[in-house]
């Protein structure tokens, strides 16, 4: 599994090289962001792109990441793929986190 | 198998979250024989993993080695997904009081676990859980419409 943090404008952008967020990654992905966090990164984008499956497991990785970041900072997602778009739109998660089609419109915004 | 009946195709994996996406691969190339559209092939596969996922978490406790079978019959009713172990049965009652709760205002109430069950309840077209001896069976029904 590889993820990925890089700084741009201001914010820290996080990308996985990984198809599929699911159960088999979503604990090493959690430890990976919540070391962004603690590392001082508050202005978080979440590179989506590659994520073509996402499952309650890797949106639950999201949902903590956006408690931890809650009141410190921003966190949002960009370029979700259809499948992972109506995973959000299915459990209600588009109204709680801040969703963009590009990486570079969610710094923008 | 093939008979009047309908198809049926039984899949085996060990209890290991990383050997899911085996069979999620498995029942992707399965509903692309079927009429079901993209959306619907990418939320049966949403399904068939939540449910997976459950029996090597719950079931047997994150433990390797255990059985985890899926059996899906094609028929003229639809596509049913049977996801069976051998491991601890879920909770009475857990099935029912399953709900996809939505608290936008306050974060300490957002869940970051739990939402695997209503997913699934709220994407396919009936649900079960069954236990016949010590094997538990998740049944899931998804109509296929011509």
């Amino acid at each position: 599994m590889a993820f990925e943090a890089k700084s741009e404008a201001g914010y820290t952008i996080v990308s996985l090289d990984e198809t599929r967020l699911d159960a088999s990654i979503s604990e090493p992905f959690r430890l990976y962001l919540f070391d962004q966090i603690d590392s001082g990164a508050n202005q978080v984008v979440i590179d989506l792109g590659s994520v073509r499956f996402m499952d309650s497991s890797g949106l639950g990785v999201l949902v903590a990441a956006l408690k931890k970041m809650a009141g410190k900072g921003a966190l949002k997602l960009a370029a979700p793929q259809p499948a992972v778009s109506d995973l959000f739109n299915l459990t209600s998660m588009n109204k709680l986190f801040t969703i963009s089609s590009t990486v570079a419109e969610a710094i923008e915004g | 198998m093939t008979d009047d009946q309908g198809q049926t195709l039984r899949l085996e994996i060990d209890s290991d979250l990383a050997n899911t996406t085996l069979i999620a691969m498995a029942v992707r190339g399965l509903c692309a024989m079927t009429a079901l559209s993209p959306v619907e092939v990418n939320r049966v596969e949403l399904c068939v993993v939540e449910i997976v996922n459950n029996a090597i978490e719950h079931a047997y406790g994150h433990e390797k080695g255990h059985k985890v079978e899926v059996a899906a019959h094609l028929d003229q009713s639809g596509l049913t997904l049977t996801v069976s172990d051998w491991g601890k049965p879920m909770v009475k009652g857990k099935l029912e009081s399953a709900s996809l709760p939505v608290e936008l205002d306050d974060p300490a109430l957002w869940l970051d676990s739990g939402r695997g069950l209503p997913i699934v309840q709220s994407l396919m077209d009936s649900v079960c859980y069954q236990r016949d001896g010590d094997k538990n069976s998740f049944v899931m029904l998804k109509h296929i419409k011509g």
